[in-house]
């Protein structure tokens, strides 16, 4: 026992300061460095291959130091909040191995510095140490085992048990257990007199309590089995989905980095469609499968998956850019090796809503929305493969400025319809301009929105004007179906007439005008010279109607006696954030019982009309997003279901009737059941009896 | 393998209120908007497609005013290599012959091998270009072409015929076909498409170039005289209801009730 002590202690007076010894009983250690070496040279390889991928990517932005950025990089990276949020189990395991895992790392970072720099791991340090090791070990072990359990025994959904999903923690685990084996043999032969501060250790120790030699003599093959494995999980990190140890926080931290706006004609014929950013964004995915979960397209049964577009664009880019793509074998190897993963055909990008569900549950915020539309865009370039549905709307919106095929003389007589200053026919701009969009005008259910929401601003007595048949489509339609061209023309045309009736404050019916005016136009207008940009106040009808009802200008005094739910829509609630205003404004009208539906506020299901879909009917599968939502509202014993976007009124107006629940719920657009609610109501007349609010008072 | 391609610019007619002009015999089309002849589309995408597989360059050309530059960009743009437009002045008032005639004298100097036009216009609807320019320069001919397959030196062709059923016939090249729509789908051609094809010069002609004299085209050239164009009356038996959306209904009911003995 003696000998063996003498082995791993230094006699500093009469006291043994407890130490461990670099390379115990290992020889030759240059093999090591060797090994060690070409792990190192093997990560670089796979880092460099990432990074070459990246370099191919846009600049749309330059990476600025932001406290936004590093406080998401301190919650949503070293916390790893985001994972917690609706799976409480999975946030707990990542945080077990994240942080087991990084206490490893920073130990092994430790030893080294003691054996090259400066010998400080002794005495108490190094008792500590050891035992803050054994901690972190145990708790990447459990974290492991649990993630197992979960994937292969409990069969999480959401979960994909590909052979890497398997190799990963397998070989993690084989790492640490190794490791602890080898802690075992060594404290095992030794036996020093402090081996319980290496508790996990100590105990694998018993295994061999009585064989100490038989330690001894197998304690250098254990050690080098650890020491390949470990060095065989570092050259593995870049090849597999453990490269979103490095990727996830660099995504992370850009993920609220402003964007530069490329206009089309400043792109290059071969330029690739993607940001280096949307780039690290597909290489920090692990395929979790929140976004699966989420996606109402996948959840219609619909053959999408945010998930699938990842995996596809991510080795599709790989194979692109690879360093090696110059090498024939290399090039017919991984075609040979992808063909079974590589499924996913361009069509499919055409069933996304761009609703946004699947980044609000994102982990690493991978901007699924965007990087469609951008795979959109390069579609629509080559035009071969554009669905021919959408061939004609696009068709549509650049002949007719709208998508409904309607004539300036159509859409003249619709505007007249809603009895409303209209400022194409000479009447002035008093201020607040009505953005009717072309969908509320020129859709006979959708209508009932403007002419309700006219309604309530002539009874507030705020003017206002519309654009008649001047107003242009703000190019939402054309954004989003990726026909960049089309967008930035119509966006163009919007601003110069808007410019031309000096029109500064802007309200519209539709989120999706809203959004696009608020988020979409302002960073093409930053390209521009100060005096040239348009200054545009955007509200959308539901933030306006909260002011008036809030300053008391707009006194919801009808009692209604009536049950609703509110359906959010994708480009209010998720996109910009309003989920409030809307319910506000239902609150404040006396007698109606609001519910909640199951998906609501930043879980709200899509409709299933945007991102180009309502003109696309042919994708529907058999069930569409809208009757999902509409069984949700009945489920939830509303009586009407209110929404705040004309795409969501018509969707679920149809979804209503084919899902045979037309006399159970009835839908309505928020406008609607305020212009019931005012004292003296300002009914539409005609099809207002059929609104289903039971008679009140009298 | 060089392929031509006669293309036209048409009013979109589907869904707009047409009205007739003073003159009784062609429509206002101040509120119209315009666009390529739906079956000259699969004729450009389907010459395109020739060109993709075997080469060669596809030429189109239009007759007509400054405005339809804007079939030949949105050809340009598909993959054809240039465009020819035949200045329409002269042409007023011509009968597909004159139209043909037009075309003829400018095509005749081009080296090709296949030539296609659109089946049909969506306008006037007379079908007759096409086999007019196969008489003039004395080429085979096939028309409602569905499907080509190019061989060496000759084509075999599928037409549609009656009741889904089709015909394959062989034809040698040269030869002139009108194209059926359904044959290809054709592309989207983007706005960005357009402007890149901006630089590319479109070639102008007119009938004094083209040495055409007014006795052969125009009205003085055309056999076929436009008298009159109207709208169809309203029928018999068509009744409009009026009223609030009740009162339609309540009417819309009784008629069933009444004609139908639906209780």
């Amino acid at each position: 026992m003696g000998g063996a002590n003498n082995k791993n202690c230094e006699l500093v007076g009469t006291t043994m300061i407890p130490y461990r010894i670099s390379y115990w009983h290992i020889q030759p250690a240059w093999i090591f460095y060797l090994l060690a070496a070409v792990a190192v040279g093997i990560f670089i390889f796979g880092l460099i291959t990432h990074v070459s991928v990246w370099i191919k990517g846009i600049k749309r932005q330059a990476i600025h130091l932001s406290w936004s950025g590093t406080s998401n990089l301190l919650l949503d990276g070293l916390l790893g909040l985001r994972i917690f949020r609706g799976d409480i189990a999975a946030g707990t395991i990542h945080l077990l191995i994240l942080w087991g895992f990084s206490g490893l790392f920073v130990g092994t970072v430790l030893i080294s510095v003691d054996y090259w720099l400066h010998h400080f791991l002794k005495g108490s340090v190094y008792l500590w140490y050891s035992t803050c090791l054994e901690i972190v070990g145990l708790m990447l072990l459990v974290g492991l085992v649990w993630s197992l359990i979960r994937r292969y025994l409990q069969h999480v959904p959401r979960l994909e048990r590909r052979l890497e999903d398997l190799t990963v923690v397998v070989l993690l685990f084989v790492v640490v257990l190794s490791g602890f084996m080898v802690e075992g043999l060594r404290l095992a032969a030794q036996r020093p007199d402090w081996a319980l501060w290496s508790f996990a250790g100590h105990w694998m120790s018993l295994l061999w309590t009585n064989h100490h030699q038989g330690a001894l003599s197998i304690y250098p093959y254990v050690w080098w089995a650890h020491a390949l494995l470990s060095l065989g999980l570092i050259a593995f990190i870049p090849y597999s989905k453990l490269f979103h140890m490095l990727a996830a926080p660099a995504s992370i931290y850009l993920e609220n980095q402003p964007l530069q706006a490329i206009p089309v004609e400043t792109r290059g014929q071969d330029d690739e469609v993607f940001s280096y950013r949307d780039m690290i964004f597909f290489d920090a995915c692990t395929r979790c499968g929140r976004c699966v979960e989420a996606c109402p397209s996948t959840g219609a049964g619909e053959p999408f998956a945010p998930r699938d577009f990842i995996v596809w664009t991510r080795n599709d880019l790989l194979m692109k850019y690879h360093p090696l793509n110059h090498f024939d074998w290399f090039t017919n190897w991984i075609k040979r090796r992808h063909t079974r993963e590589h499924v996913f055909d361009t069509q499919k990008i055409w069933y996304c809503t761009t609703c946004r569900a699947c980044l609000d549950v994102c982990p690493v915020y991978v901007a699924t929305p965007d990087t469609i539309r951008q795979a959109r865009g390069k579609v629509v370039e080559e035009g071969i493969q554009v669905p021919s549905l959408l061939t004609q709307t696009l068709k549509n919106l650049y002949k007719y400025n709208n998508p409904w095929e309607a004539t300036k003389k159509k859409r003249a007589k619709r505007s007249q319809d809603l009895e409303i200053p209209d400022l194409s026919k000479g009447e002035e701009a008093k201020g607040l301009c009505y953005f009717v969009g072309c969908t509320t005008s020129m859709d006979i259910r959708a209508q009932e929105l403007a002419r309700s929401f006219a309604r309530i601003l002539k009874h507030a007595q705020i003017p206002f004007a519309i654009l008649g048949n001047k107003e242009p489509c703000c190019g939402d339609i054309a954004r989003r179906a990726g026909e960049d061209g089309l967008f930035e023309k119509q966006m163009e045309d919007s601003v110069e007439l808007l410019g031309r009736y000096g029109i500064r404050d802007v309200v519209t019916s539709s989120p999706h005008c809203f959004h696009t005016f608020r988020n979409e136009y302002p960073a093409f207008q930053a390209l521009k010279p100060a005096e040239e940009r348009l200054e545009l106040r955007v509200r959308h009808y539901t933030m306006l109607l909260r002011e008036l009802v809030t300053a008391g200008s707009l006194r919801l005094e009808r009692p209604l006696n009536v049950k609703v739910t509110y359906h959010d829509p994708c480009y209010l609630g998720r996109h910009n954030r309003i989920f409030d205003a809307p319910r506000e404004i239902i609150a404040a009208i006396p007698g109606v019982e609001m519910v909640e539906m199951a998906h609501n506020r930043a879980n709200s299901l899509c409709c299933g009309g945007g991102g180009g879909r309502i003109w696309q009917e042919d994708l529907d599968a058999d069930v569409n997003m809208a009757e999902i939502r509409i069984r949700e509202a009945e489920a939830a014993g509303a009586e009407i279901i209110i929404t705040a976007c004309p795409l969501c009124l018509i969707m679920l107006e149809d979804a209503r009737k084919t899902s045979s629940l037309e006399y159970a719920v009835r839908v309505m657009d928020l406008n609607e059941l305020v212009a019931t609610a005012l004292s003296p109501p300002v009914l539409g007349g005609e099809n207002h009896e059929c609104c289903g609010m039971r008679k009140t008072g009298s | 393998m060089n392929v031509v391609v006669c293309v036209k610019q048409v009013p979109e007619v589907t869904d707009a209120e047409l009205e007739i002009n003073k003159e009784g015999i062609g429509i206002l089309k101040e509120d119209l908007e315009f666009d390529i002849n739906e079956w000259d589309n699969y004729a450009v995408e389907e010459a395109v497609r020739i060109k993709e597989a075997h080469g060669g360059k596809v030429i189109v050309i239009t007759l007509g005013d400054e405005d339809s530059e804007d079939v030949l960009r949105v050809a340009l743009a598909m993959g054809a290599d240039e465009a020819i437009r035949i200045d329409e002045e002269a042409f007023e008032l011509s009968d597909a012959a004159g139209i043909a005639q037009g075309l003829y004298h400018v095509i005749r100097d081009l080296s090709f091998d296949l030539l296609l036009t659109g089946a049909q216009s969506s306008d006037y609807g007379w079908g007759q270009v096409g086999p007019i320019l196969a008489e003039l320069l004395g080429l085979p001919y096939a028309s409602l072409v569905v499907g080509i397959e190019i061989d060496e030196g000759k084509m075999i062709v599928h037409r549609e015929l009656e009741s889904n059923t089709q015909e394959k016939v062989e034809i040698p090249l040269p030869a002139v076909l009108t194209i059926q729509t359904g044959i290809n789908n054709p592309r989207y051609v983007s706005i960005m498409g357009i402007q890149k094809v901006r630089k590319i010069e479109i070639k102008e002609t007119d009938s004094g170039e083209l040495g055409l004299s007014e006795e052969e085209i125009g009205l003085m050239g055309s056999c076929v005289a436009s008298q009159e164009l109207s709208l169809p009356a309203v029928g018999e038996g068509a009744k409009i209801l009026t009223g609030s959306l009740n009162e339609i209904c309540e009417k819309t009911a009784q008629i069933i009730r009444d004609k139908a003995g639906v209780i």
